[in-house]
């Protein structure tokens, strides 16, 4: 079980003041049991309007300490009537074994008015030197946006949930255009790999199928199709039922089996996207095709 | 380059490219001999739970028990399940435990005995049938070294047509080199070498496998790999335990056979041995076996035995090993060796590889040291540096499993002191997934037919002529014993080995 140790608050701060309590955390901790390890692998950042801060949160409870990392949540409240950044730092340690704890840094950083507008260079202060960074978007990001491409140069990979948006074609078309300067994850993508690997073991019958009917979310269901289309090359009709979750899937009417147990959560999702650092170009493939 | 497996399933079906697939076993049936004993119970179910927590396992597996006690599919399902619960690291879920149950079942008969062996053999035809297991096999052989050859003819004799079988052999492989090359025989008469899994646990712990990963995966570290900048390297296997009422085995083998045969002389192969072109079994073995044969024999001065007496051992008073149940009051067998050896090539000439390993030493640790040349000329008086000794980089293999690096640093405040300070990396630190148990991955990596972490026959041959040349010059003279108190680090005679080089063992 994690504990929280340490948390500070400030009310319009500013990152200088935001890394030297950064700093303060790294001294011996309260816990009587042992010394603690702050270790990392990683910087995540999450971008998450307030529509999505609930699913996020319990995203984020679920990883645990599963990528010891510095999380830096981003909570932008561009509507707000004065320009301010809100802070709250705090030490989330799990216990290591042999009276030891493994800590994470999570910095929790609302984004009021124009404070909202450049995120990079808040964030850039407060990367771990020489460690991957990964930036999850919630929602549609605002591709285009000075804002959003800031975030984007200055992190290794960006993943989406393409789920989260209502027009996929646009969205597909603007991803596409950003797979040369980042690597990219959607987490649909991830969802669908149970599948796909079903799919495979239909081969060689699979190779001269003609539709696909998926019963599940848009995205997952384009997904599924762009990836038959490029991995096989050749047109596939996508007949679509949607859904929640996907639920079944049928290649020319052969249905496929479903893969056996629970679909993974939304935490572990993330957390396998969180393992991957090079480019995907399957997933590039499929999402040219989708 | 030699075109994998993986690839060659990739250019027949473009589907797989890119799929992050997990490592699943062909469908198969694991036979265990010996599946009412202690190794079972402790280590091989619990595994097994592990890899179907983690969906590792094929979807058609089955599981089938033999042993001589008399226990009915029902009974034997509900000890392993009591035995999960127990000794397993996962969370116990019931639908987890029902998929390994189903395809579980036990046969009781005498491993000597040709109906026995025939009632296997139509269970077996059975689970293909039911299970979709399509003739393959993984025999596990938790038995006896006795009961070994029958069983290997047994199952020769008994072999199918359709799919493969393979074999896992627990240690110990053998008492000596003849025997060893007996068993070899045996095997090798019936089943080709990449059918056979010669199982040495350690090769399957995670922090073994890392000292790999740590030498040739980082720049750093290899090009001071070698007699110009290491002094020398220190190994420890140590155990705090004592022989656990196994006194009958332990008679027979003793420390050298027990621990320094196998596991200790695995870790100075890992440690001393030269990159392998690939990560294939072929390759990494060559390397290991070339270790092995550069080792010259020790000469009687630089190998000690030991003895515990009585002592403590975290406060508890314990029994000396003469007085444990089953042990010969006058018994010469030694529950403690250290030894100096050389490995004689290019990159290790002249530098030695101090190793030990006993029982009731003072505390459980698995460590490999490396300890590298002094700071030539240290531009500090003699009393800033006081505290400096020289680098240590040292791979803890258990407990606490990790690397830590130990370096000069100065002390904050006034004038310039120097200090040895240590920079951690603690396993479970950075991979919060959980270390998986290594029987895990040893019985996957034989279903999967991957031999890279077992032991070859040129190498369990290797390492017994080493074992075989010390054990001889003791058969010469007999040991005073016992020579340490239980919860010490052994005889003193082990820290001379040591202090004629100038040089201690680590402080612990």
């Amino acid at each position: 079980m994690a504990i929280d140790l340490d948390d500070w608050t400030g009310e319009d701060t500013t990152v200088v003041e935001i890394e030297r309590r950064l700093s303060r955390l790294r001294t011996p901790s309260s816990l009587d049991e042992g010394p603690d390890l702050r270790t990392s692998v990683l910087t995540h950042i999450a971008w998450v309007p307030p529509e999505w801060e609930k699913a996020a949160l319990d995203t984020l409870d679920g990883l645990a300490e599963r990528h010891p990392s510095r999380v830096i949540l981003l909570l932008p409240d561009a509507d707000a009537r004065d320009d301010a950044l809100d802070a709250q730092v705090s030490l989330r340690c799990f216990p290591a074994g042999h009276g030891r704890h493994v800590c994470s840094e999570l910095i929790e950083l609302r984004l009021h008015g124009t404070r909202a507008v450049a995120p990079a260079s808040i964030v850039a202060p407060l990367l771990i030197a020489d460690l991957p960074v990964f930036l999850r978007w919630r929602g549609v990001p605002p591709f285009g946006d000075d804002g959003f491409e800031g975030l984007i140069d200055l992190v290794d990979r960006l993943v989406v949930d393409s789920a989260e948006w209502a027009d996929l074609d646009a969205g597909y078309r603007a991803l596409g255009d950003i797979v040369d300067r980042v690597a990219v994850s959607d987490i649909a993508w991830g969802r669908g790999l149970p599948w796909r690997l079903r799919l495979a073991d239909m081969w060689p019958g699979i190779a001269h199928a003609r539709a696909l009917s998926v019963r599940g979310p848009d995205a997952d269901a384009r997904l599924l199709a762009g990836w038959l289309r490029s991995r096989l090359a050749t047109g596939i009709e996508l007949e679509h039922e949607r859904a929640e979750l996907l639920e079944a899937v049928s290649a020319d009417g052969e249905q496929v089996q479903p893969p056996p147990g629970e679909p993974p959560s939304p935490s572990d999702l993330l957390s396998d996207e969180l393992d991957r650092f090079g480019r995907d170009r399957i997933y590039e493939a499929a999402l040219a095709a989708a | 380059m030699a075109t994998t497996e993986r690839q060659q399933q990739e250019q027949e079906n473009p589907l797989l490219e890119g799929l992050r697939l997990k490592r699943t076993p062909e469908p198969c049936v694991l036979v265990i001999f010996g599946a009412s004993g202690d190794l079972t119970r402790r280590k091989l179910l619990p595994a097994l739970y592990s890899l179907a927590f983690r969906r590792l396992l094929p979807e058609q597996f089955a599981v089938l028990g033999v042993a001589r006690t008399e226990s009915s599919d029902d009974e034997f399902r509900e000890q392993m399940k009591e035995a999960v619960q127990k000794h397993g690291r996962d969370e116990f879920r019931d639908e987890v435990w029902e998929s390994l149950a189903e395809g579980m079942r036990y046969i009781a008969i005498d491993f000597a005995d040709e109906a026995g062996e025939d009632r296997v053999s139509r269970c077996l035809a059975k689970l293909d049938e039911e299970r979709g297991t399509r003739g393959n096999r993984v025999y596990y052989f938790a038995v006896p070294p006795s009961a070994f050859e029958t069983l290997v003819q047994e199952i020769a004799e008994r072999r199918g047509r359709e799919g493969w079988s393979r074999l896992i052999v627990e240690k110990p492989f053998g008492h000596d080199l003849a025997s060893a090359r007996h068993l070899n025989g045996v095997l090798t008469e019936h089943f080709t070498e990449n059918e056979v899994f010669r199982i040495d646990h350690y090769l399957g712990k995670e922090t073994v496998q890392n000292m790999l990963a740590l030498r040739f995966a980082n720049g750093i570290f290899e090009p001071i790999w070698n007699r110009q900048f290491i002094d020398h390297v220190e190994i420890t296997v140590a155990e705090s335990i004592g022989i656990e009422g196994r006194a009958a085995f332990y008679e027979e083998q003793g420390a050298i056979r027990d621990i320094f045969q196998n596991h200790l002389l695995q870790l100075v192969a890992l440690t001393a041995m030269e990159p392998p072109i690939d990560f294939t079994a072929e390759s990494v073995r060559n390397e290991k076996v070339k270790v092995l044969r550069s080792m010259h024999t020790p000469g009687p001065k630089h190998v000690v035995r030991g003895q515990y007496g009585r002592g403590f051992v975290e406060g508890i008073e314990v029994p000396g090993y003469r007085e444990e149940e089953g042990v010969d009051a006058e018994s010469t067998t030694e529950t403690f060796v250290a030894a100096k050896l050389f490995v004689d090539n290019w990159r290790w000439a002249d530098t030695p590889f101090y190793v030990r390993a006993g029982k009731r030493l003072a505390r459980r640790e698995t460590t490999i040291a490396i300890q590298f040349q002094r700071a030539p000329h240290p531009p500090f008086d003699e009393l800033a540096s006081d505290g400096l000794r020289p680098n240590v980089l040292l791979v803890h293999i258990q407990p606490n499993e990790g690397v830590a690096l130990e370096i000069g640093a100065k002390v904050p405040g006034q004038g310039m002191a120097i200090r040895s300070v240590h920079m951690d990396f603690l396993y479970g630190g950075a991979f919060r997934t959980g270390l998986p148990e290594a029987y895990e991955r040893l019985i996957l990596d034989a279903m999967l037919g991957d031999a890279t972490l077992f032991t070859r026959t040129d190498e369990v041959e290797e390492q017994w002529a080493l074992v075989d040349a010390i054990v001889a010059a003791w058969s010469r003279d007999r040991p005073t014993f016992p020579n340490y108190a239980a919860g010490t680090w052994g005889p003193s005679a082990a820290d001379d080995l040591l202090s004629r080089d100038g040089r201690a063992w680590r402080r612990h």
